[in-house]
């Protein structure tokens, strides 16, 4: 089909060249992006109507949130005038939410840190001056007037390179800062968003069934999903398959949400929930189940690990649907109903959920969930929790240093397990703040993180950075944290450039590659270009410290040389780096896959096995990424088990089966109000909040109280309220309506941006974080979220 | 070529013509003339978005004096036409002054007009060259168009004391007057989404309402000329029957009113009887409608029988601020009930009955004009003899 | 040539706003509650907390429905509003007049002043962005998470819409006012 576009004359000019395409959706008139060519520009309006003219097609990988979709940018002179969605990725299944669209948005921000930063004011007051890139590297090396430089620091501490910490937001570049950091530099102490989002669920649920796995809701009949909100918070494919065949077409959705979330907007049935207090109804629906034994027995025979104990665990406790009701002001006959309902479905799932400990139980609560779900046997098979098998990349080898004097973790106070990679964000700061490290931390990476809006109690975190003789900033906006960093390092945004290739999918299993769609604009520069260049600067003046304090380092100098342990041992720290981004995603493609896996992932973005063969579109909106019988709904994994009774945790102080405790009770006193926080489907990371299109959607976050609450009191609509916890205090708009309890009080999370810098995000709305208690859960010391109680006032 | 052999006028000074007889009156016509173009001014800097105006309520207060202004020009033809065609001999003293009042508010009403739509040169040029026939607004347009033509060849005739060809173009003007006329209300009548203005009643009440108007306007322009004077006898005897028609327009009015109403509110039909409801719980409709423009003429000429000329000169002028209450009203009440009768964003209440109030440079613009149409007149009646009385024989 | 109409499936949209930020990005629509072309419309709930009626609860997505007999086309003084060679219901910039008429008297609410070119703007099915550069679907259509739109030729017995509008019973808005829309929604 071509068409010409003639009715209007300042058209004219451009439908002279017209693109012409066969049925795929998509236009894609040059998949080979000339380099040479490359240019980037500014727009001059906010949005830029696409042409008729060529344009190129690039697929990119969005990075506006974590869960990562694939799209086309249509670059137009240099512009980006269109993200598009990709139909090749099983995983984002040809769609771009609101906030992947206005993604263009955030790349042209222009609050966005545009030139390396240093600080020449006091932390927090945003006087910065401007600076080269290798003048921004000597302050992180040499220090100023202003702060101390690396090289001081780790000479007053003889080398204990863990006397650096660092934090980094979900990204594709985060492994590569995880390298320079824990492997280059070579500190212990890293803090990241796992231990303020999903860290109980993927505990609990690896614990439980081994792993966190995929909820094949697109052919489940039975849904529960609970504390997750997927019309609002979008995670692929869940989101799309779910509200295909929600509300009467296919797939009975149980909704569990102490509000009224757009998600219980499609549900079959909600049920309001007292928050905190899911475990309780997941209790009484596996009493319910064992004791009517509705359970899969065969299922429970093969893989079960202590089944009997914990049948008479629930049964001996009495967890019964009365019991229950009196907690979660759920009706018994309720859970009764749903019991009996998920266990006679074909395919029921209770959905495991991602950001969670709402509360200190979640790590128990994902554990019964689990349990729940395995009961029902929907495990590894087509409509239930899918083990999968992902894509494979070859990893890379790199070759760092041995730090002898770096000293060990310690952010394990009250906590019974401490995760691998990264610790806990709360414990680690409180200790820090608190002075109950064994060594001083007096250094702060951080990149693409803000944990002043996203880690509990923003003022701890303040007093935390200010502590610090050093912060770095790595990151695309000026963000709240960004304002304490004493070096600022501008980051190039996802439409500026080459990620390295990741794998996704555990069912219809992908690689996808981000290529740049534009050069970096201003003075930025990519990740991977960052890093490289950092560790070329510390390499030499590091190593010279180590030579001073590392005993076995001179030793090993004194027999091998000097020059050869250098080049050796991996102290030149940039190795890693060697080979740019681009090069190094071919070469890890071209091995697992083979020179046309490269191709097709160049040309699309995307590449599994057979893409070629497999890949159709069905109709104007869906694709088949693989036929039905090439899709992993059941492998044949060791993985597959149901640990009932979990002893080992007990060694850890931790129930080895969930068990209910009335400390888990949590009151509201008169007057108060419990706070919950959650997301918008357009608002989810506090960067948001600076985008021009999103905030045209939203202009500020409003707290819900209860219509009838409001009334009382006399708020109305957009009135201005003090909201007071014991830790901070907010003014934010009020919106009262009937979809939150009278107990309750809800606000999105995002708003309320300090920086000054931010001129869209500064001052708009509340910061949930500055109300948010600093509570962790005991067994991986996660941030708990919603048990905060707060008192509001009309302003 | 000779302009005082197309039309005969007064001879006179550059400074005579700028010596007005009654200063007071002169300094609220400079004033509001000079608001109006201070208004001008600034929708030329700042374009349409100094206006009140948005996407729920798009026509406002300049709408509204638009309509005000051609409503007078309609009623005055209507008036003028009494003596000059119709040969009513008692009403012959009012047709030269009454034509004139009606070309300078129809000018006053473009002048208007054309700041409230956003291209008015290019409207010129498309009317022509791809006319909307089935458009309304393009047949109103139009028509007032060709109206304006026959009433200034009338006014010539009639300067020239030619009454039959002045007959004839005032008829053809009139015919032309009345069908431009009800095509505005059918602007309105034609809104099958907008049901309080959907149907029949506009375009017929836009003439009844055209009437009273006119008559009060000659009240006030005679009112005016005589002032401190008491009316001679033929003017007198013109202004009894004036109001005694008046009486039974308005009664006509008040009749026609209380039957929309009922009709709108009966039976409750979301859009129209809830909209009726706002609109009967309101002070413009009630204070602005009912009182100015009806009840209290209405009891001036009820207990005077219509013999209380002078006191029907004030009574007029408040039967004219509620003329423009109806004008106002209907514009509004047409727009009361928003298109999009849910929530788009996602922090918004559910959107009520849709709220307009015009900006400054609006105002300035809208009652600015009627500055312009006191100047247009003034000028007129210096320029033209106005007072001679003729008849068709 | 075709006769474009739209059907959605409206009971899929979780009201994320996607298609809205696609259709401002796509054809260069600018910011502001006021001027989108295309909107999520939400009604107020029913019940009291945790009482709430999950039936009271409708997304409805909406945009100009291209009406066959569009009122914004029959009152436009200059003919600036036509039917494409599409039956899409198009503005024509350089004739409109801004007399806001088609405003009036639109009963969907879709028309909007773009104060850019000081005239009338509306929902194009993206005729001149995507669809002229031969596309087939619309930026709201191939965007949005959940699929609600689908979007194609009513003329063609065999094109998808026609097919799912044969097979699924499906109204339209305000149809008693006559309007003929040809947007779809699919129950």
């Amino acid at each position: 089909m071509m068409q010409k576009e003639i009715s209007r004359r300042r058209f004219l000019q451009g439908s002279v060249a017209l693109t012409v395409i066969g049925s795929s959706a998509m236009c894609k008139t040059d998949f080979i992006y000339p380099k040479e060519k490359q240019k980037s520009r500014i727009p001059e309006s906010i949005t830029t109507k696409t042409t008729t003219q060529k344009a190129e097609e690039i697929p990119f990988l969005c990075g506006i949130c974590v869960n990562k979709c694939a799209g086309f940018a249509r670059v137009e002179d240099g512009v980006v005038t269109k993200l598009n969605p990709n139909p090749y990725f099983p995983k984002s299944r040809n769609m771009l939410c609101a906030r992947g669209n206005a993604g263009i948005q955030t790349t042209y921000d222009p609050d966005r840190l545009k030139y390396p930063l240093i600080r020449i004011g006091k932390r927090g007051d945003g006087k910065y001056k401007r600076v080269s890139w290798e003048e921004a590297y000597n302050a992180i090396l040499h220090g100023t007037d202003k702060f101390k430089g690396l090289i001081q620091i780790l000479e007053e501490e003889k080398d204990n390179r863990s006397t650096i910490a660092y934090c980094n937001g979900e990204g594709l570049s985060k492994e590569g800062f995880e390298v320079l950091m824990g492997e280059e530099i070579g500190t212990v102490n890293y803090v990241d968003e796992v231990s303020i989002c999903l860290e109980t669920t993927l505990g609990g649920y690896f614990a439980t069934i081994g792993t966190y796995g995929e909820a094949d809701l697109s052919n489940a009949d039975y849904l529960i999903i609970a504390g997750a909100n997927r019309a609002e918070a979008i995670i692929t494919p869940d989101t799309m398959d779910l509200f295909k065949r929600s509300k009467g077409r296919g797939l009975k959705t149980i909704v569990l949400d102490p509000r009224f979330t757009n998600t219980a907007a499609k549900a079959d049935r909600w049920y309001a929930v007292n928050p905190g207090t899911d475990l309780a109804f997941v209790l009484a629906l596996t009493y319910v189940a064992l004791s009517e034994e509705l359970y899969d027995k065969a299922f429970i025979e093969k893989y079960g690990v202590g089944f009997e104990e914990y049948k008479n665990h629930i049964i001996s406790h009495k967890y019964t649907p009365e019991w229950a009701e009196n907690i979660t002001s759920i009706p018994a006959k309720e859970i009764i109903k749903t019991s009996r309902e998920f266990m006679s479905a074909q395919s029921p799932i209770y959905y495991q959920g991602r950001r969670s400990v709402f509360s200190k139980n979640d790590f128990q609560l994902r554990r019964a969930m689990a349990i729940f779900q395995g009961l029902s046997g929907n495990l590894n098979k087509k409509g239930g929790i899918i083990y999968g098998e992902p894509l494979k990349l070859p990893e890379e080898e790199i070759n760092t240093p041995i730090y002898n004097q770096a000293q060990g973790r310690f952010d394990k106070h009250n906590i019974a397990i401490l995760s691998q990679r990264a610790g806990s964000w709360m414990v680690f700061r409180d200790m820090v703040v608190e002075k109950k490290s064994p060594y001083p931390v007096r250094a702060m990476f951080m990149r693409k993180h803000n944990p002043i809006a996203g880690v509990p109690n923003s003022a701890k975190t303040i007093q935390f950075l200010k502590q610090m003789d050093l912060n770095v900033m790595i990151d695309i906006l000026p963000s709240d944290s960004m304002m304490f960093a004493d070096v600022v390092l501008p980051e190039a945004s996802y439409l500026e450039r080459t990620s390295p290739v990741a794998s996704y999918g555990l069912l219809e299993p992908a690689i996808v590659q981000r290529k740049a769609a534009i050069k970096p604009l201003y003075e930025t520069k990519t990740p991977e270009q960052i890093y490289k260049e950092l560790a070329e600067v510390l390499s030499k003046p590091l190593f010279e410290i180590s030579k001073k304090y590392d005993n076995e380092l001179q030793e090993e100098i004194k027999n091998r040389g000097e020059k050869n342990v250098y080049k050796e041992d991996g102290y030149i720290l940039s190795d890693a780096w060697e080979k740019d981004v681009e090069e190094r995603n071919r070469e890890r493609v071209v091995k697992a896959f083979g020179e046309d896996a490269w191709k097709i992932l160049e040309e699309k973005g995307v590449y599994y096995p057979n893409i070629e063969k497999y890949h159709k579109q069905i109709n104007a909106n869906e694709y088949q990424y693989y036929p039905e019988n090439k899709k992993k709904y059941s492998v044949d994994t060791e993985d597959i088990k149901l640990v009932f009774n979990f002893k080992h945790l007990a060694t850890k102080g931790v129930d080895p089966m969930p068990t209910w405790k009335d400390e888990y009770i949590f009151s509201v006193p008169e007057g108060k109000f419990r706070l919950i926080t959650g997301r918008h489907a357009q608002f989810t990371q506090s960067a948001t909040t600076n985008n021009m299109m999103l905030r045209d959607l939203i202009d500020t976050n409003y707290l819900w109280i209860n219509r009838r609450v409001a009334d009382k009191k006399g708020i109305k609509f957009g009135d201005m309220l003090e909201v007071k916890s014991k830790v901070g205090k907010v003014t934010i708009k009020a919106y009262p309506t009937e979809k939150i309890a009278p107990s309750q009080v809800f606000m999105v999370h995002g708003f309320g941006g300090l920086s000054q810098d931010m001129t869209m995000a500064y001052g708009n709305g509340a910061n949930d974080a500055t109300l948010l208690e600093d509570i962790h859960e005991p067994v991986y010391g996660a941030a708990v979220m919603n048990e905060t109680n707060v008192e509001i006032r009309k302003v | 070529m000779n302009l005082n052999k197309i039309i005969p006028y007064k001879k006179m000074s550059l400074k005579e013509l700028l010596t007005p007889d009654n200063k007071l009156m002169a300094l609220i016509a400079v004033v509001l003339t000079a608001l109006f173009f201070i208004g001008v001014i600034n929708v030329l800097v700042h374009g349409h978005e100094i206006y009140n105006v948005t996407k729920d309520h798009p026509w406002g207060l300049l709408i509204a004096m638009y309509i005000f202004f051609v409503v007078s020009s309609t009623g005055l033809c209507i008036v003028g036409s009494f003596g000059d065609v119709f040969d009513f001999k008692v009403f012959a003293p009012s047709s030269k002054r009454a034509i004139l009042g009606s070309i300078v508010t129809i000018l006053s009403g473009f002048a208007v007009i054309a700041f409230e739509i956003g291209h008015p040169v290019r409207m010129m040029i498309y009317n022509v060259l791809t006319p909307g026939l089935t458009s309304a607004i393009w047949w109103m347009g139009t028509l007032y168009g060709l109206y304006l033509t026959f009433m200034i060849i009338e006014f010539i005739f009639l300067m020239r004391e030619d009454m039959k060809n002045a007959k004839i173009f005032g008829l053809i003007g009139l015919l032309v007057g009345l069908a431009a006329h009800s095509n505005l209300g059918a602007v309105f009548g034609f809104l099958n989404t907008r049901l309080v203005s959907n149907g029949v009643f506009y375009p017929t009440y836009f003439i009844l309402t055209a009437f009273i108007t006119g008559i009060y306007l000659t009240f006030l322009m005679y009112g005016y000329y005589y002032r401190g004077k008491s009316f001679p006898e033929n003017i007198n005897n013109m202004l009894v029957n004036f109001a005694k028609i008046q009486g039974l327009l308005i009664a006509i009015l008040i009749f026609f009113e209380a039957w929309k109403m009922l009709t709108g509110y009966y039976g409750g039909v979301p859009g129209r009887a809830d909209v009726i409801t706002h609109i009967l719980s309101g002070n413009t409709f009630w204070l602005g409608e009912f009182m100015c423009g009806m009840f209290i003429p209405f009891i001036v000429i009820l207990f005077s029988k219509g013999k209380a000329t002078k006191l029907m000169v004030p009574a007029s002028l408040i039967g004219m601020v509620g003329i423009f209450f109806m004008r106002y009203d209907l514009v509004h009440d047409t727009q009361l009930m928003p298109m999009q009768n849910f929530m788009t964003r996602v922090y918004q209440e559910m959107p009520g009955f849709v709220e307009y109030f015009p900006s400054n440079t609006e105002m300035m613009i809208g009652f600015g004009a009627i500055g312009l149409c006191l100047v247009l007149y003034y000028l007129g009646t210096k320029l033209f003899d106005l007072t001679s009385t003729c008849h068709a024989d | 040539m075709a006769r474009y109409g739209m059907a959605l499936d409206y009971k899929n949209c979780i009201n994320c706003k996607a298609c809205e930020v696609a259709c401002k990005e796509e054809n260069g629509v600018l910011l502001g509650a006021d001027k989108h072309r295309i909107w999520v419309g939400v009604n107020e709930l029913e019940g009291e907390w945790p009482n709430i009626a999950l039936s009271s609860s409708v997304f409805m997505p909406s945009q100009c429905q291209h009406c066959d007999n569009a009122p914004c086309q029959e009152v436009c003084p200059t003919n600036a509003t036509y039917y494409d060679e599409n039956h899409v219901v198009r503005v024509d910039v350089d004739k409109c007049i801004l007399c806001s008429y088609c405003v009036e008297a639109c009963p969907y609410g879709a028309r909007y002043e773009d104060p850019r070119t000081v005239t009338m703007d509306k929902c194009t099915f993206c005729s001149d962005t995507r669809l002229a550069r031969g596309e087939t679907t619309t930026a709201c259509q191939n965007t949005c998470p959940t699929k609600v739109r689908t979007f194609g030729d009513l003329d063609d017995p065999n094109s998808e819409i026609s097919q799912l509008l044969r097979n699924r019973e499906h109204f339209s808005l305000k149809a008693n006012l006559g309007t003929k829309p040809k947007l779809f929604y699919l129950m």
